[in-house]
């Protein structure tokens, strides 16, 4: 582990991997203006968070060290080197087998089943829990995300309202328009009927007066042929009535 | 070179210094190393243990915990149960074996509570050397008993722990001593048998740093 660290290169300036990503943390501009000028990131770069534990073989032996023996014994060096030396301890007796070293096989044995069996399980486990503790950290944020999300879709809502107000005072309008055209109709019809009433009365005027003038001429001649019937022709007119009568008595007694 | 069974026990260095003791620094080595506030799994899981054992220890407490009290004993619990585990492994001095370690763990904590009880808090202390419920002429021998008891509460605590931990290195000694003049054949036998030892062994050392913890918490439990 120390090894790892003494024999890390130096990272050049990475992005550093974060929590989430709005359009403010990639925009250049902001990104530039976050950054303090007296800050040296080439020398002293920012350090970049690992996502997945280093890279080992055999389980526990980190592969720099493998690295580290590549360019002068190439990909079995270590191999080589690390059989060598075992046989080499375990001949010369300078390691000696006794009880520790049972204790150590075993406990090689139960460590190895247990990494490869309940490993992935653990860290599957593991992991949810860290992104639920992340999630808390994350919630205050998320929160206020989703809040002016909700507040956007709102504003939609209140612009389309305010459109359905224009449409409602078209109806209004419309409404008055019916009104005042259903008042002028009324008058219209007032007025027909004031006009009719006062030619009926024209009209009646009229009759009235040919009636009169009618009545009266009848009366004047009456009056006049009255007037100009004199006793002679009176006396006449009787004599002559007499005689058609005697006439036509004489006519039915004849026929009978 | 074995003299006698225990001597797997003695404190050995090259040079004169008692050096193995540093084995009981080894467990710093195993705390997270924490930089991101993002937890990584190990940190995640050395965390949620820290959280369980201090709801735990505040619910032993009671109504008197107050803030920062499981602390001592979340620190206790982790220093002896690295100091356990890690003597498992072998070549690595077990520190917790020794009564010089857990005496020097047991004394401070219950001379120091003993002490600010009976200063501070003396008529509540006499009270606890009799339980409730005591029968009227029960009540003297009571004191006696609970005073003896009382008094031999470091003992407890720091032989406890010594002596799970040295029996039950023993008797992996004493196992893995008969792997040498086995045949290859019985061996996995042993390993067998080992393996079985050493799965009761690892639920031995996290119980009793544990149970040490618990028991000085439910100690300070008393004296507030």
């Amino acid at each position: 582990m120390l090894s790892r660290i003494a024999l890390k290169p130096v990272r050049s300036a990475i992005q550093p991997i974060r929590l989430t990503q709005t359009s403010a943390t990639t925009n250049a501009a902001s990104a530039a203006v976050a950054e303090s000028p007296e800050r040296d990131l080439v020398n002293f770069p920012r350090p970049v968070r690992q996502e997945l534990p280093g890279k080992v073989r055999l389980g526990f032996i980190p592969e720099e060290w493998f690295q580290f023996f590549y360019a002068k014994t190439g990909v079995t060096g270590p191999y080589t080197f690390g059989l060598g030396l075992t046989t080499y301890l375990c001949s010369k007796e300078i390691y000696i087998m006794e009880h520790e070293f049972y204790t150590g096989l075993s406990i090689a044995i139960m460590g190895i089943y247990a990494v490869k069996k309940l490993g992935p399980s653990v860290a599957t486990y593991l992991d949810k829990e860290v992104a639920k503790s992340d999630a808390e950290m994350n919630a205050g944020r998320d929160l206020a995300i989703e809040q002016c999300k909700n507040r956007v879709v709102a504003e939609k809502v209140e612009q389309d309202r305010a459109l359905a107000q224009k449409m409602l005072f078209e109806a209004k309008r419309e409404n008055v328009a019916l009104q005042l055209e259903a008042a002028y109709r009324e008058q219209l019809i007032k007025v027909f009927a004031e006009t009719k009433k006062r030619l009926d009365y024209q009209v009646e005027v009229q009759n009235v007066q040919r009636n009169l003038e009618q009545r009266h001429i009848v009366d004047w001649v009456l009056r006049s042929v009255r007037a100009a019937v004199t006793p002679e022709q009176e006396k006449a007119t009787l004599s002559q009535c007499i005689a058609n009568i005697k006439s036509l008595a004489q006519q039915n007694t004849a026929r009978i | 070179m074995m003299a006698n069974l225990f001597s797997i026990f003695d404190p050995a260095s090259t040079l004169s210094l008692p050096l193995n003791w540093f084995a009981s620094t080894l467990g710093l080595f195993l705390l997270p190393w924490v930089y991101w506030v993002q937890s990584n799994r190990y940190h995640k899981m050395f965390s949620m243990i820290s959280n369980q054992l201090h709801l735990e220890f505040k619910t032993l407490v009671g109504p008197a915990s107050s803030q920062g009290h499981t602390l001592i004993f979340i620190s206790l619990f982790m220093f002896i149960l690295f100091n356990n585990l890690l003597g498992l492994a072998p070549y690595v001095f077990t520190a917790s074996s020794h009564l010089a370690m857990t005496l020097s763990l047991a004394m401070p904590l219950w001379f120091s509570f003993m002490i600010y009880g009976w200063f501070n808090h003396t008529r509540h202390m006499l009270a606890h050397l009799v339980p409730l419920g005591t029968p009227g002429i029960l009540m003297p021998f009571m004191v006696l008993i609970e005073t003896i008891s009382n008094l031999i509460r470091p003992g407890t605590l720091a032989v406890r722990l010594a002596a799970n931990m040295i029996a039950g290195h023993l008797l992996l000694v004493l196992l893995g001593n008969q792997g040498p003049s086995l045949s290859s054949s019985l061996l996995s036998f042993l390993l067998g048998t080992q393996i079985l030892l050493l799965t009761l062994e690892g639920a031995v050392a996290v119980i009793q740093s544990y149970v040490f913890a618990v028991l000085a918490t439910l100690y300070s439990s008393e004296v507030v």
